[in-house]
This record gives structure tokens, sequence and C-alpha cells, in this order.
């Protein structure tokens, strides 16, 4: 098991975008990096930021930090870590989420509505890494 | 009377003659505004003999306490009488700045009946309303009457809602049009109003609306502003309209394909909201008062469908004249879209109407010599624009397809494959992919309507806590009739203040809003008690015009499982759904009718002296 939020986590989660062929066809004209911000509670002092440059179906590069500075990402998207665990468990849906209010995300939305299916698969990779989320 | 301008316009085209009248304090309070107060008045004034393009039927423009006011995309107005569409009620509305104006004016609505004996427009200024001869703006498309009447008035910012070449013609789906791209669209206002030879209105005011606590409004009103601005959905209509969500809806096959007989489209991403943001885009526009800012303008300047910078589609359009007919060329939808907006055609009516006449000329129904020689083929625009004009002005078989999917599918024996529910053409939203668009298509006042609940924004997430709408299973039917009923009798009451359905309001906001405009010691339950009474009294002015409930259902061709697509081969259970339906509305299931105690209950007891 990966701990959560960790750069173990989010290089691994970049092994399993970059083994998906679903998510290679689904988001084959994606450009864009991301912030996955997980925001600071009582399991998490600070908020970790997963950079994740995603690019034409692949993953370039992945990491997290704590210093929002690190990168200039075009889009954030950023939730508490139970809402985080409900969508990796597919407990819940990330544009529901959005829509909910449960996640906020900035960015380009025209891109964003043309990559729905990408998203879904996205959402699948997570699945694929053995998380260890903070109890 | 606070939050209300208290008057209403009586207009006599018959004799020519105007009059204010006060308006009812007493409607006000039970039915609030917009199509609910308009369901009042016509309910008065109309009787199971009216027909919907003769002179008697009154023809009602109405706004809401909050128009006009600084509640945010509330800037809205409804055109209502009976639908010459479906024969059932009719109501359709719009934003652009006519209604906040007709308040500015002095009015909180007008009442037009009889029928002018040469073409007129109803000019409105300020405390005065005239008639003014318009037979020079007969034939004109709504853009250049809408010129003309500024260039001959002199006043460029005066606000004009017209009918085009479609409603002068009296095709059964004719719109409305105010501004460029603005459509009261739904249920034929356009033809009621050239039955009446009314070809424009126009308003003019430099007035506002009495509110009861000015502070207290301009507070409630700046905070729900924040809300809306921060919602995720405005940011996705303002950068990219509301066809942004078409590769969205097409993935969870609502948006239909192919005359509804295709479960997916590949190309839908070419007509989305996105490719018209990276390619033909050059500005935004909005309503009165509304941060949103969903409206597109487009400019297209090369290849056969060339565009100075005009109105561009919304999603029910990319839908109805896109993926419906399996164009993929956005330049084309947006032409096609252009000319139904020149012509005063509802776009979606229009699409479905052509998508028929491609699925029966497929079927070898429909055959080239019956179109003057066009050879109509699934993706090919060129024939389906020259559709647009013949049915414009209703030429050749135009004339027939003037008339509406359903007329056209009886007249050639094929009612199973009219895409329609009580006449009116289906919304681009499958029934099929979602038990909640079902229920709201089966039961919506005027047929196969999309707003009267919008469950398919509920069906990807969007939630209502307050009235208790949670996350819902698209396909779910257990329970989902309550669900609906809650939904609609929000929507109702939207419709009734009136806010702009796409925008996700903070519930307590527009209850708060209305509290204070009125003064009135309102709560959520009030207002969704007003809601639910607007509903029932729609119901029984429907039973009035001969509603039946075994015509409430959805045709064979809509009852057909899709095998590919996001609908995952879900038919929708109809007497399952509206057998739960009609005992959560303590309707009668056999008779349609409201039951007397259900009546009474929402204070309609004089209502219920015409059924019982």
């Amino acid at each position: 098991m990966i701990k959560f939020a960790t750069d173990e986590w989010a290089k691994a989660l970049m092994e399993k975008i970059n083994e998906s062929e679903a998510y290679a066809q689904a988001a084959k004209t994606w450009e864009g990096d991301f912030y996955f911000i997980i925001e600071a509670d009582d399991k998490i002092p600070e908020p970790i930021y997963i950079y994740a440059d995603l690019w034409h179906g692949k993953c370039r590069e992945a990491f997290a930090t704590t210093d929002p500075s690190a990168k200039e990402p075009i889009f954030r998207m950023s939730g508490p870590v139970r809402n985080w665990r409900r969508v990796i468990e597919k407990q819940l849906d990330p544009l529901q989420a959005i829509l909910t209010r449960q996640f906020t995300l900035k960015g380009d939305m025209v891109k964003v509505m043309r990559a729905v299916k990408a998203a879904q698969e996205l959402v699948n990779c997570t699945t694929l890494v053995p998380t260890e989320f903070p109890e | 009377m606070d939050g209300y301008l208290g008057k209403i316009l009586n207009v006599d085209l018959t004799n020519g003659e105007i009059a204010e009248v006060t308006l009812n304090p007493d409607y006000a309070r039970m039915f609030i505004g917009g199509s609910g107060l308009a369901a009042r008045y016509i309910y008065d004034l109309a009787d199971a003999d009216t027909d919907p393009l003769g002179p008697e039927n009154p023809l009602v423009f109405m706004t809401g306490p909050l128009v006009g006011t600084r509640a945010p995309s509330c800037g809205r107005y409804v055109i209502c009488a009976r639908s010459p569409q479906t024969n059932l009620w009719g109501e359709s509305n719009v934003g652009g700045f006519l209604g906040p104006h007709l308040r500015f004016a002095g009015y909180d609505g007008m009442i037009v009946r009889g029928q002018a004996s040469q073409p007129v427009y109803l000019l409105v200024r300020d405390g005065e309303a005239e008639l003014r001869e318009a037979s020079h703006l007969w034939g004109m498309d709504c853009y250049q009457t809408q010129e003309t009447i500024k260039e001959d008035l002199g006043d460029p910012s005066v606000r004009v809602a017209c009918i085009g070449p479609g409603g002068e013609r009296l095709v059964k789906y004719a719109s409305v049009i105010a501004g460029k791209g603005r459509a009261a669209g739904r249920s034929g206002m356009g033809a009621v109003m050239g039955s009446k030879r009314l070809k424009a209105v126009a308003c003019r005011g430099t007035g506002s609306v009495p509110l009861a606590d000015r502070d207290a409004f301009d507070e409630i009103a700046r905070e729900t502003l924040a809300w809306v601005k921060d919602d995720v959905s405005t940011q996705v209509f303002n950068q990219t309209g509301t066809a942004g969500s078409a590769n969205l809806c097409s993935m969870l096959g609502n948006m239909p394909n192919k005359y509804f007989t295709q479960g997916t489209f590949d190309a839908v991403d070419n007509i989305s909201g996105s490719t018209m943001a990276e390619t033909i885009l050059v500005g935004t526009s909005g309503c009165f008062g509304c941060v949103v800012q969903c409206g597109r303008e487009v400019e297209i300047t090369e290849g056969p469908y060339q565009l100075e910078r005009t109105d561009g589609p919304e999603y029910e359009t990319v839908g109805a004249l896109g993926s419906m007919l399996l164009i993929d060329d956005l330049a084309a939808v947006c032409y096609m879209s252009h000319l139904c907006n020149r012509y005063g055609l509802d776009t979606m009516s229009t699409g479905v109407t052509l998508g028929l006449a491609h699925y029966l000329y497929e079927e070898g129904v429909i055959e080239s010599e019956d179109l003057g020689g066009l050879a109509l083929g699934w993706g090919d625009p060129e024939p389906a624009i020259k559709l647009i004009e013949m049915i414009a002005n209703r030429e050749g078989l135009g004339d027939l397809l003037a008339e509406g999917t359903l007329a056209v599918a009886r007249h050639y024996g094929t009612e199973e494959m009219a895409a329609q529910v009580q006449g009116l053409e289906v919304a681009m939203h499958d029934p099929r992919a979602s038990s909640g668009v079902a229920l709201s298509y089966l039961t919506s006042p005027r047929g196969a309507c999309h707003n009267k609940s919008d469950a398919y924004l509920l069906d990807i997430g969007r939630t209502m806590e307050d009235i208790g709408i949670g996350l819902v299973d698209r396909f779910e039917e257990e329970g989902k009739a309550a669900l609906m009923v809650r939904h609609q009798n929000w929507r109702s009451a939207g419709d009734a203040l009136i806010a702009c359905m796409i925008v996700n309001f903070p519930v307590d906001g527009l209850v708060e809003m209305l509290g204070a405009a009125t003064g009135w010691d309102i709560a959520l339950d009030s207002l969704l008690r007003a809601g639910e009474r607007i509903l029932n009294l729609k119901r029984v002015l429907n039973l009035r015009w001969g509603l039946k409930t075994e015509d409430e259902k959805l045709p064979g061709m809509l009852l057909k499982p899709l095998e590919e697509g996001g609908t995952g081969g879900y038919v929708p259970d109809v007497e399952r759904l509206l057998t739960d339906y009609y005992e959560v509305r303590k309707w009668d299931r056999k008779s349609g009718k409201p039951t007397l105690e259900k009546l009474r209950e929402l204070d309609l007891a004089d209502v219920a002296e015409e059924l019982y």
C-alpha cells in the first residue's frame, strides 16, 4: 500500500496513467498540467499539491509538494481528503463533486468540458494505485 | 404594491383600444408572476373553445417580481397563450432586456387580445402605450424588423421582441425573437402573434421597481451574485456557452443523434461549445443583470457558411441542428441557427421536424420529388438549409413540415416515429438517458419540455439539498416521482419570479430576495407551494383544453432501447413513473384531474368548481 498524497503515490499514479491504453485514447489531445490539491484538515496539517503534467494521453511528470509555487499549472482541482478518497474509491463522480462544490476546479473550462471521458479514465487510473488513506 | 408596478396593460387589437388595469394583488400573492400569473389571467379569459390562432386567444407577456431588480440573472419575461402547436398550455420564457424595460416603463405585464386589421406593433414607453402601423415591417425577418423599429423611433436603445416570416405564416413552432439570438422559442407563441397581426412589441422605460426593503434586498442580491459567480456552472457556461455541455451530454446518451436512432456521435466535439470557443467565438453576451453571459457571438469568415458577427447557437440548437441530423460542421450549424432566428422559428422543433423528414426520406416514405428535387442526407447541411427556408415560407413540403413533427408523422401514418409528447417536439435530452427527463416530458404542462424540470442537470450531479434533492441515479425509477414533483414545483416557482433556469442559484437567496422585494413573510415552503399551485392551475387549464391521460406517453421510437452509447439500453417504464407521479401529485390517474382535496389544499377552491 502506498500512502495517499505522497511523492511515491504521485509517481505510482504516473505509472498507472502511462500504462493505461484507455486513458491514452481518451486523452490523446489533452494538453494541460494540474495541481490536485488536498486541503488541510485535522489529518493533513498543510495543503498537499500533487502535480501532474498530462500531455497527449501520457503523464510526463508527477510529484507531491507542499510548496504551491513549485509549478504554475493551468488547472487546480481542490478538495478535502475525505472527498478525494470517495472519488478514488469510485463512490463519488468527480464531475458531480465539482458541480456540488465538494471540489473546486479552476482553469480553462473550454478544455475541461471536452475532456469528460479522459477525466473518467484518469479516475480509473487512480483506483489502480494501492492507496492507504490517513485514518 | 412592493415588488410590482401594480399595472397590467390590456390591449385589444381588434378595436385598437389600450387600457391600464390594476394588477390583482391576490393573484400576485398566489401566483407571484411569470407564467404563474399569466396562467391565472388566461384561466379567467380563455374557455374550452378558444382557438389558439383566433382573436380570442389571450396572449400574455408577463414579468415577475424580481425582474428589473438587482437580483442576478432574473431579467426575463414569459409569453403565454393557448398553444397552436399542442392546443394546450403554451409558454416560452426568454431573456434579453425587454422584460426589465416593460417594468421600467411601468407595467408588470400585457394582455393582448383581438386581431388587428393590418399589421401593427405595440410600443410601450414610460407609462404610455400605443399601437403603430407595421405594414412596412411585415415580411421582414426578425433582425431587420428590430433594426427598422429602432430606426423609425430614432431610439437604438428601445428593446424589441418580434416575429419573422415564420410567425407571419403561422408556422406552428414559430418563435418570438428578442435581440439577437434570444428566443421565446417553444410552443408557437410566434404563430399566436402572427395570427393577431402583431409584428412586434417594443419597450423602453426609465423607471425602477419598488422594493419593500431596498437595503436588505441589495445585500441579499450581492450575496447571491457572489455565490453565482463562484459556481462552476457559471464559469463553464461563460467560457463555453451551454453548448459546452455537448461532449458530456453525448457521452451520457443524453444528446440525441440521427433522429434518436443512434446512440453515439463520434464527431460531437466538432460542434461543441469548446470547439466554438476555440474557433469562431468573437464575443459573449448576456441578459439584463446576468454575470453568466452564456450568449455566444460568432463570426465565420471562410467557407460556404460565412456570417458577420452574430448570434451563435446554444446547446439545444447544436443538438437539434447538429447531432440530430449528424451534421458536424459547426459553421453550418451556426448558419442554420442564425437562419431560424432570422425567420423566427424554434430551432428545437425545427431540428426535430427536419430529423423526421430525413428519417422518412431514408425510409423511402418521402421522395426527392416531394421535396422539389432535394436529396436529403444525414450530415449534409445544404438540403437542411433549404428545408428551413421552405418551412419559413411554407413552400412545397415545407407547408406540411411547418405543422410540426406530430402532424408530419400523422400525414404519413407513422405516429410512433414522431419524437414529441403532446405535440411538442422532444428537447435535446433523450428520455432513455434519464427517468427524470422521461417523467418531465410526460407531465410538463406544455409537452416534451426540458425546462419544467431540468432533470438532466440533476443527473450529472447538481444537487438542491434545500428542497430535498441530493445526488440522483439517472436510471433509477424508485422514488423518482417524488423527487421530480419537488423539482417541478421549484422550477415552477422560479418561472414565476422569473429566474434563469441555467443559473445555479442558492435557494435561500431567491426566497429572501422575493421577501425583501415584496415585503411578504415568505419561506421556502410557501414558495414551493406557489409553484405547485401554478402547476395545478395549468393542469386544470389543460384539462379544459382537452388533455387526456392516454396522451401522456412517449412515442414508440423512444421506447426502443439504443444498443450503444450512454443510455446503457435503458427504456423508461412510463406506466410505473406516471402511476407514482399521480399518486404523489394527488391527481386522479384516469381522468388526470387534481383531486378536490389537493385543489382546496392549494387554495384553488374557485378553480375546483370547474372540475367538481
